[in-house]
């Protein structure tokens, strides 16, 4: 019986929410580490100035959200990264991967579709999860606000499949059992600017931050989380920039998985 | 009606990298498989035998498209394993691993679930399957269908991992070591399945396998694979008419511990017999294994009981048998006889 893309993002899906209903404490996990992460950041960064100095920084109205809403796109972000780039270590830590390479398909579909409804159900709960946050600082509007932040989050979502899909690549190729991807998240919490402002990195950080889409999200978010009406323009060269790197990052994912395939099956690194 | 499986001059080279300190690498050339070839025929039991890193794991990764070989081919119901890889994965069912290869948090019904979905199934179709593959390999009887995978037992895991190769209902299983590691009672309701599945529902079964005893029971047609080539292919019963003029003598000793080691070259010697296996039994006892010449029996156990009490070795039963499988298998893989 032939597979079809449909057939691999029902089970992904399938399999998530069985993990979810078996895991419980996975589902309040999700919802409350944003609480935490802000928490800690808002804690700390009392240490060095008041809220009052971040806020004429960064030019938002409201920091406490803002980093609510920050730390909810980071741990998006990093879902994302986690599910997609290290679904191959995961499979093949669990045994499952080379049942996975037995669906009757092209391996990278799997490898890249499978994932999906992972990557997507977790994004979305670290989005949804600052809700409440946002609905007792800004009452319904903030909730409307963090629902634009969220289709940014899915339109980010999209050059980040690539750019994990790549890691994925490497991680297969690898003999040795390396997460590439717990190097690049990190990175990513370094240049996404979602802590501080981007001005303050030395300069090769700057330009870093621009090959990785998380950087465009939280730059979209905080032209939202300013509370005036968003530069227009400003935000359009946001969604310009996240639509070039999915262009980007899928096309040199998609020559990454096939030679990785190839590779895979020479070797018998399975 | 072209063979179930046909493999053909199958060569498969890895390379692998060992350590000479930390960074210093040596690179080696292993040669797992040197033309490897052998036909499965259709609704048979099929038994490829041999010793650990023979390359029978290798031939399985082969056939069901998990890699690429260096030279040869191999068919699957007339499907090109590297041109048609597709469509062999949907007439095969697969187990590589007993122990693994299950998502732990979720029940053994969710995960028949999900790779059945994987495998295209859908609806009552996914459901009526799941069902009757849990009920066949047993797991409903157990009341382990809603059980997480993390609280199975070998037993259970390996009856799960059988029902997931049965699950889209291929004519092909291609199972690698399905009852290692199992207790008896699990192995022989495998075993037993394994054979239903070839003779009433017309499948075709290959497995891997060193437990030449099962081989034995079940198999149809073996071929026996060592250091990458296949030494002896047949029925069983031809195999062992090549080993017809052997007879088997098997002594159960008590061995005292300073004098375990060398005992082996010592019968050898004193014998100067073609075979002789040493297997440790429960109890700190030993088994002795000797293949003899038709007539040369009674001399062989005369000769060793003297030895055997002149050397304070216990013995507690003698037994002379006609060559079983193991027998032949031994003697082909170690490469001192002739049977072959």
């Amino acid at each position: 019986m032939p597979v079809k893309v449909t057939d691999i993002l029902r089970a992904g899906l399938f399999g998530t929410f069985a993990w979810i209903k078996n895991n419980r404490w996975l589902l309040f996990s999700m919802i409350i580490w944003p609480y935490l992460t802000a928490f800690l950041l808002i804690a700390l960064g009392m240490v060095y100035g008041s809220l009052e100095t971040y806020r004429e920084r960064l030019g938002v109205s409201n920091p406490i959200l803002y980093i609510l809403a920050g730390s909810g796109i980071v741990m998006s972000s990093l879902f994302i990264i986690d599910t997609v780039a290290t679904t191959a270590l995961y499979h093949r830590w669990l045994g499952t991967l080379p049942y996975l390479m037995l669906t009757p398909t092209r391996m990278y579909k799997v490898l890249v579709i499978e994932p999906l409804p992972g990557a997507l159900i977790s994004s979305t709960m670290g989005i949804l999860a600052v809700i409440p946050g946002a609905v007792y600082f800004e009452g319904f509007l903030g909730a409307c606000k963090l629902l634009i932040v969220l289709l940014l989050v899915y339109m980010g979502m999209l050059p980040l499949i690539g750019l994990s899909v790549i890691v994925a690549s490497i991680t297969l190729v690898l003999r040795e059992e390396s997460n590439v991807a717990a190097f690049l998240t990190p990175l990513i919490l370094l240049v996404s600017g979602v802590f501080y402002p981007l001005e303050i990195l030395p300069q090769i950080l700057q330009y870093m931050s621009r090959i990785f889409p998380t950087s465009y999200i939280v730059e979209a978010t905080r032209m939202i989380a300013t509370y005036t009406i968003p530069e227009f323009r400003a935000l359009l060269i946001a969604v310009y920039a996240l639509v070039a790197l999915t262009l980007i990052y899928n096309g040199v994912a998609s020559i990454a998985l096939t030679g990785s395939e190839r590779m895979v099956k020479r070797s018998g690194v399975i | 009606m072209p063979a179930a499986i046909k493999a053909e001059g199958l060569v498969k080279k890895y390379i692998t990298w060992e350590r000479r300190g930390f960074i210093r690498r040596t690179k080696r050339i292993v040669e797992a498989l040197k033309g490897v070839s052998f036909n499965v025929e259709r609704g048979e039991v099929f038994g490829l035998l041999g010793p650990n890193g023979a390359g029978k794991t290798t031939t399985v990764k082969i056939i069901t498209t998990l890699l690429l070989p260096d030279e040869g081919k191999a068919e699957v119901l007339g499907y090109d394993v590297i041109e048609e890889a597709e469509k062999v994965r949907e007439v095969i069912g697969v187990t590589l691993s007993v122990e693994k290869g299950f998502f732990w948090k979720l029940t053994g019904r969710e995960n028949l679930k999900y790779f059945g979905m994987l495998r295209g199934l859908k609806g009552r179709e996914l459901n009526k399957r799941v069902e009757y593959v849990l009920k066949l390999v047993g797991l409903d009887e157990l009341g382990a269908s809603d059980k997480l995978y993390e609280e199975y037992s070998l037993g259970m895991k390996a009856r799960l991992a059988l029902a997931r190769a049965l699950l889209h209902n291929p004519p092909v299983l291609i199972l690698d070591e399905p009852t290692i590691g199992l207790d008896p009672a699990s192995a022989r309701t495998i075993r037993e399945l394994l054979v239903r599945l070839a003779r009433e529902e017309d499948k075709t079964v290959l497995i891997t396998t060193h437990n030449m005893f099962e081989a034995e029971l079940i198999c149809d047609h073996v071929a026996i694979i060592d250091k990458g080539k296949i030494i002896a292919y047949g029925t069983v019963e031809e195999l062992k008419r090549k080993a017809a003029d052997r007879i088997s003598v098997e002594l159960l000793v008590t061995i005292p511990k300073n004098i375990i080691d060398g005992v082996e070259e010592k019968i050898i010697a004193l014998l100067n017999i073609m075979e002789v296996a040493l297997e440790p039994v429960e109890g700190g006892k030993t088994r002795v294994r000797i293949v003899a010449k038709p007539g040369e029996e009674e001399y062989v156990v005369e000769k060793l009981v003297e030895w055997f009490y002149s050397n304070n070795i216990r013995i507690h039963q003698v037994r002379v048998r006609e060559p079983s499988l193991e027998d032949i298998f031994i003697i082909l893989t170690r490469g001192k006889g002739n049977a072959s």
